[in-house]
């Protein structure tokens, strides 16, 4: 079972541009959850959604904050599983390269998936048509 | 299907039960409870309960034969666990796909 989930992405957008979408609590409570976030090493951060969605709350702590490398941990409320989550930039000739890497998900075992699975189960695909939705609203304003 | 997984995690979810469907996986054939009880040094009764466990996650079947029952191990569930874990990887890809339409429809 592969303990590191690596997700890679291209965009052609300036570095900076991703990287405030990253980092800039603004930012990413526009498309991915609500977040109380600053990139600072340190910083103990959440990212949270409506109770009345059945969305969960994240917490963990800044790690790394050096542009263009974000690291924070991940501890799903309720749980105590602490999972690392890292965001590397690179410039390319088209844009940006985005290495996303989640890191510890074999942690999750036992009582601890059980919880999680039944918090996921109703709560991540609530978040995610939110975000659609909200993306879209956004796209059609525009 | 959220049952099943509930049971699956709980079976594996106690590091002896996970020892004896690991000595099952790699025998390959059926061993008598009375065998797995002697390798394990735990009694009878102990494996019994264990088995049972590992049996309503389908990890384990048993199968009686005179006087003995013979435990044979399953590893298919596993796969509905992977899959359990893929939870991320979808999560992960359909956030990367927000934020390129973020990013797309954000031309500041």
């Amino acid at each position: 079972m592969n303990d590191v989930i690596t997700k890679e992405a291209i965009f052609n957008h300036h570095i900076d541009k991703v990287w405030n979408a990253i980092s800039i609590a603004e930012e990413i409570s526009k498309w991915f959850i609500k977040a109380n976030f600053k990139a600072e090493k340190g910083y103990k951060y959440s990212f949270e959604a409506s109770e009345e969605k059945g969305c969960l709350t994240i917490n963990g702590e800044v790690k790394e904050a050096d542009p263009y490398l974000l690291v924070y941990t991940w501890v799903v409320e309720n749980t105590e599983v602490e999972t690392t989550v890292s965001w590397q930039l690179e410039p390319t000739e088209q844009g940006t390269k985005l290495t996303l890497k989640h890191s510890g998900i074999s942690n999750y075992s036992g009582e601890t998936a059980i919880k999680m699975f039944e918090s996921f189960s109703g709560g991540w695909n609530g978040c995610i048509n939110q975000l659609t939705d909200y993306l879209k609203i956004n796209a059609n304003a525009r | 299907m959220q049952d099943r997984v509930t049971k699956l995690f709980k079976a594996i979810a106690d590091p002896t039960r996970r020892e004896i469907f690991n000595a099952l996986i790699f025998t390959t054939v059926a061993m008598p409870i009375s065998q797995i009880a002697n390798q394990f040094s735990i009694s009878r009764q102990g494996v019994t309960k264990h088995i049972k466990i590992l049996e309503n996650a389908d990890l384990v079947s048993i199968k009686t034969i005179g006087r003995e029952r013979f435990c044979n191990a399953n590893a298919k569930p596993l796969k509905e666990i992977n899959k359990w874990l893929g939870f991320y990887q979808q999560f992960w890809d359909d956030s990367l796909q927000s934020l390129g339409t973020y990013l797309d429809t954000n031309k500041t």
